[in-house]
């Protein structure tokens, strides 16, 4: 049985308006993060692993099982939705103590997964209140809560991010990195890029939906030969190591920064700056640091799409 | 497998059916259902009130009997001395202007109205004040025409309706889909929750309102009929309204997958089955009242002056027996699950468009 999720050719309209169109995705173990603007598609995806919606076109396979076996695939898969709403009068414990009852753990045992999974998300004094009650961030935890509570191998979250205060992303984006290391998948949308260049192993992007570019991000940076690649350089003498770069052609452009400390240098070969810089500092020249200033999903999404977001 | 089913059908309908039973949305189902109860509740303490008060002047039956057509009102009113009621007005009729008279003794059971025009008796009528035979009648058009045709009908749509569409409206069907549930298997405990739910308020609602017809009545005449049909009465009753319940309760399921606006299907079932009668036999058998009234034990009444097109729809089809009844109603039921069963495999959650 294959370990990932693989969509062939999948396409799902809504009457006339469009899903997503011709999706071929594989998406191995890891934390693989969907970005895009609003209405990219970035849910629909997401919508059609966990069969809430059907594809008009095309198979989806998760971790080899159908989306249209909810029995099946339920039991490996947690997903934590953005419909804020849970069934009327439920409180904490009760939405997720539910959900491990219908998986047919035993009225015990899902007592102490879901104290379980409500203690990770750090809601335990909230629990024996309704949801309706709760605030964003708080129905945001316990939506989590539900969906780690069975132990899934995938896990799905739309924006889970969303409403956190920082310590509580912080503790989430740690839950998501544990799961990734013991083989699982998660997978997870976001509007906050920087988020997801720092949570994720992979991207996929996605506008009016269909992929654009997927990958880990780094990689994806490297395939975009159109566009020059950005470097941060911390130097003592920056003057003069901008004039030693400008003298070679792959160089496009370097500006200096106000303190003569630093320069950000665009260049369209990675390998011949590489050997340049090499060649500086072999020449004398001290170099401190040297960052990637384009390698995130900002500037990814700013070339792949024009700024589209 | 098939064990693991049957728990997660239990564990959806332990956990719906608080909801069926406390909906908000649906409490107005309790009022259909107790409806005929508070009815026939209001009637019986009518009937002691009126029995205690007349019993303080009761007139001798023989001597009640004795009056003859064509006796004077003031010789009446002598033999029997001073009645319950006693009203005079006056009647134009062809020109003629009528002095008319009515006069209304007790005599314990029934009460007799004596009726004189220009003084003389020209008519008597007697009417016990409370009649198991009269009630019993009553009772069965209570429950074909209101009970079955619309309390039932209506409260089925009201709570079966709800527990897809109503999770729709309220952006909760997720929950339920992204259990490791067969939709098969939430479609079922679903259904059961309702049925639970409907079975017994619209059950208990007809059980209670039988009670209350009996309770004014004559105790000597309500043992008798406990112990020759009134059991079987009630059972058939009863069971007439669960059975209702899973019938119209399958229909109105299969309704809420496939259609948004309730007000359509409810329409078109409403009128489906009040045409049924005139339809042929082998379409009668297609739907729900057909089958409940021909458990019913005793036919409604029919008002002869009823204009003949309205005792046509309200008149019965020819009943079938009572285990055919149930076994179709069962087939019926069966087959509109399975209708209900591939829209809910079809069904998408795309609350947008709700």
């Amino acid at each position: 049985m294959s370990n990932e999720i693989i969509f062939t050719e999948v396409s799902k309209f809504y009457g006339e308006v469009l899903g997503v169109n011709r999706v071929s995705l594989r998406v191995p173990p890891g934390i693989t993060s969907l970005v895009g603007p609003n209405g990219s598609g970035k849910t629909t995806l997401m919508n059609l692993m966990c069969g809430l919606i059907h594809a008009d076109q095309g198979t989806i396979s998760v971790r080899g099982i159908s989306p249209r076996n909810p029995e099946q695939l339920m039991r490996q898969t947690g997903y934590c939705t953005q419909f804020d709403a849970a069934p009327r009068g439920y409180t904490g414990y009760q939405f997720v103590s539910a959900a491990l009852l219908l998986h047919g753990y035993s009225p015990a045992e899902a007592d102490e997964r879901t104290w379980r999974a409500i203690d990770r998300v750090n809601l335990r004094e909230a629990a024996p209140r309704k949801v309706a009650g709760y605030s964003k961030g708080m129905r945001q935890r316990i939506r989590l809560a539900q969906s780690i509570a069975h132990e899934p191998d995938v896990l799905i979250l739309d924006e889970p991010l969303n409403g956190l205060d920082p310590l509580v992303r912080a503790e989430t984006i740690a839950l998501f990195r544990e799961f990734a290391a013991r083989g699982k998948h998660v997978i997870l949308s976001s509007h906050v890029l920087q988020e997801v260049d720092v949570i994720s192993d992979q991207v996929i992007l996605i506008a009016n939906g269909s992929i654009i570019a997927e990958g880990q991000i780094h990689n994806v940076r490297e395939e975009m030969t159109e566009h020059p690649s950005q470097f941060l350089i911390r130097c003592p003498d920056a003057a003069k190591v901008a004039a030693l770069l400008f003298a070679e052609d792959h160089i496009t452009e370097v500006r200096l920064h106000a303190d003569r400390q630093g320069l950000l240098v665009l260049t369209r070969s990675r390998e011949r700056f590489s050997e340049l810089l090499n060649q500086i500092v072999l020449g004398g020249q001290n170099i401190e640091s040297i960052v990637q200033a384009d390698a995130n999903v900002d500037s990814l999404y700013e070339y792949l799409i024009g700024g589209g977001r | 497998m098939t064990k693991l089913w049957a728990n997660q059908v239990l564990t959806i309908a332990r956990l719906e059916v608080r909801k069926a039973f406390l909906s908000k949305r649906g409490l107005w189902v309790y009022l259909l259902a107790l409806f005929p109860a508070v009815l026939f509740f209001g009637h019986g303490i009518d009937t002691q009130w009126k029995r205690k008060q007349w019993s303080q002047q009761v007139t001798s039956r023989s001597l009640v009997e004795s009056v003859q057509i064509g006796e004077r009102a003031a010789d009446v009113r002598l033999k029997l001395g001073k009645p319950l009621r006693d009203f005079e007005y006056r009647r134009r009729r062809d020109g003629n202007d009528e002095s008319r008279r009515m006069m209304e003794y007790f005599d314990g059971q029934r009460r007799y109205q004596f009726h004189f025009v220009d003084d003389l008796l020209k008519d008597k009528s007697d009417q016990a004040l409370a009649s198991l035979e009269e009630d019993t009648q009553v009772f069965s058009g209570m429950f074909q025409y209101f009970y079955l045709r619309l309390a039932i009908f209506f409260g089925c749509l009201g709570i079966f309706m709800n527990l897809f569409r109503g999770e729709m409206l309220d952006k909760t069907l997720h929950f339920w889909f992204l259990a490791p549930v067969r939709r098969e298997v939430l479609l079922v405990g679903k259904y059961l929750a309702g049925l639970v739910a409907s079975a017994i308020i619209f059950g208990g609602g007809t059980m209670l309102a039988f009670f209350a017809m009996l309770w004014a009545l004559d105790p000597a005449d309500v043992q008798a009929y406990w112990q020759g049909p009134g059991m079987g009465h009630l059972f058939w009753y009863t069971a007439s309204a669960m059975l209702g319940c899973v019938g119209y309760g399958s229909v109105f399921l299969a309704a809420g997958l496939l259609l948004r606006n309730p007000i359509v299907p409810a329409s078109m079932i409403l009128l489906w089955e009040s045409i049924n009668g005139f339809l042929p036999a082998i379409l009668q058998k297609l739907s729900i009242l057909y089958y409940l009234q021909s458990l019913c034990p005793l036919p409604p009444p029919v008002d002869k002056n009823m204009p003949a097109v309205l005792r046509l729809i309200l008149a019965p089809a020819e009943p079938a027996p009572a285990v055919w009844a149930v076994l179709g109603l069962l087939g019926v039921t069966a087959l509109v699950l399975w209708v209900a069963s591939q829209a809910v495999r079809r069904l998408e959650i795309n609350y947008s468009t709700e």
